[in-house]
C-alpha cells in the first residue's frame, strides 16, 4: 500500500481572494517579512498496487476529479510506500 | 415543450424554477431526481441554484458524477436547451458544457442582492424577448461566482457573442470581463450566475427574469428542430 498526498492549489496567474485575506492577516500580526502564501488543498490517498500503477491513478483522480485545470494545478509526493 | 428541472442532493432553488415555469408560465415541467438515467420525452433541462452536495470539493464538483448528467450532457449534444442558474452554471463548467469555471468572489463575501445586468446577447434561445443591451435588474445569491478562463477563451466568448449577460453597475464577485453568463458555441446552453426564476412576478419585486423563460418556451422546440 503507498500513501500519496495531492496539493491543489490555484494556478500562479489565478488571483486567490483567501491567500490575500491571510496575508493580510499575517501583516496585521506584524510580520511583515512574509511576502507571498499559498493556500492549497492536500488529499491523502491509500492506493494499492505497483509504483507505476499507483502513479497512473493518482493522476488520474487529481486530472478528472481533484483539479480545475481552469484555475488549479496540482503536485503529489509519495509519503509512505510499505 | 417539455422541460425537467433536476434536483441534486443540495439544491434548493429547485422549487422557485419549477414554480417560474410551472405556475407563472404555464409550461409542461417536471422535477427529475438526480438519480435518474435517462431524459427521453424532455424538450429542455434545468439544472438549479443551491449547494449540491455542500459545494464539497468545488462547487459543482461532485454534481458533475451525478447519474443524471451523461443524459443532460446528451440532451445538450443534441441542441436541445440547458439551462444552469447559480450552482446550475457551475455544474455545466465542472461537466464541461459550458468553457471556464467559477471561483470564490473576490471579496471572500457571499453576496446577496439585486444587481443591474446588461443583456449583451438577445440573440440567444433564452433572451430573445430582451432588447440588445437592454438593462434589467435580477437577485444574485453566491459565494463562488466569480467567473475565470483564460485570455484565449476570454477573447473567443467575445468574438462568438457567447457572453449574454453582464454586470452593468459594480462588479459584485470580480469576475473576468464582468461576465454574468455565457452560452456554449452552439448557443443551447446557458449558464448564468443571477437568479431569473426569483424575478418572475411583481410580488417578488421584479418581474425581468419572466422574459428569460418565455424567449425560451417561445424559441425552443422550434429551433431545435432544425
Amino acid at each position: 500500500m503507498t500513501t500519496v498526498r495531492i496539493y491543489v492549489t490555484y494556478k500562479q496567474s489565478v488571483f486567490d481572494p483567501q491567500a490575500e485575506s491571510v496575508l493580510n492577516a499575517i501583516h496585521q500580526l506584524g510580520h511583515e517579512e512574509v511576502k507571498d502564501l499559498t493556500v492549497g488543498k492536500f488529499f491523502d490517498l491509500q492506493v494499492e498496487g505497483d509504483q507505476a500503477a499507483v502513479e497512473n491513478t493518482v493522476k488520474e483522480v487529481a486530472e478528472s476529479l481533484l483539479v480545475n485545470f481552469n484555475i488549479e494545478t496540482y503536485k503529489f509526493e509519495v509519503l509512505e510506500a510499505k | 415543450m417539455k422541460i425537467a428541472v433536476i434536483q441534486f442532493p443540495g439544491s434548493n432553488c429547485d422549487i422557485d424554477l419549477y414554480s417560474a415555469l410551472h405556475d407563472v408560465c404555464n409550461a409542461d415541467v417536471e422535477y427529475v431526481s438526480h438519480k435518474a438515467t435517462s431524459l427521453d420525452g424532455f424538450d429542455a433541462v434545468m439544472l438549479p441554484g443551491g449547494f449540491s452536495y455542500g459545494d464539497y470539493l468545488r462547487a459543482g464538483a461532485i454534481a458533475r458524477f451525478a447519474n443524471v448528467m451523461p443524459a443532460v450532457i446528451k440532451l445538450a449534444n443534441e441542441g436541445k436547451p440547458v439551462f444552469g442558474t447559480c450552482n446550475g452554471f457551475q455544474i455545466l463548467t465542472e461537466a464541461g458544457l459550458l468553457p471556464g469555471a467559477l471561483k470564490k468572489n473576490d471579496s471572500q463575501k457571499f453576496v446577496c442582492e439585486t444587481v443591474p445586468l446588461e443583456v449583451v446577447n438577445n440573440n440567444t434561445l433564452f433572451t430573445t424577448q430582451y432588447q440588445a443591451h437592454e438593462r434589467i435588474a435580477l437577485p444574485i445569491a453566491h459565494g463562488e461566482g466569480s467567473y475565470y478562463a483564460d485570455e484565449k477563451i476570454l477573447d473567443e466568448l467575445e468574438a462568438n457573442h457567447q457572453v449574454v449577460f453582464r454586470y452593468a453597475s459594480e462588479n459584485p464577485n470580480g469576475s473576468l470581463r464582468n461576465i454574468a453568463g455565457i452560452v456554449n458555441k452552439r448557443g443551447n446552453v446557458l449558464g448564468m450566475m443571477p437568479h431569473p426564476e426569483r424575478a418572475v412576478e411583481a410580488l417578488l419585486g421584479s418581474t425581468d427574469g419572466l422574459r428569460l423563460f418565455k424567449s425560451l418556451l417561445e424559441n425552443g422546440t422550434v429551433k431545435t428542430e432544425a
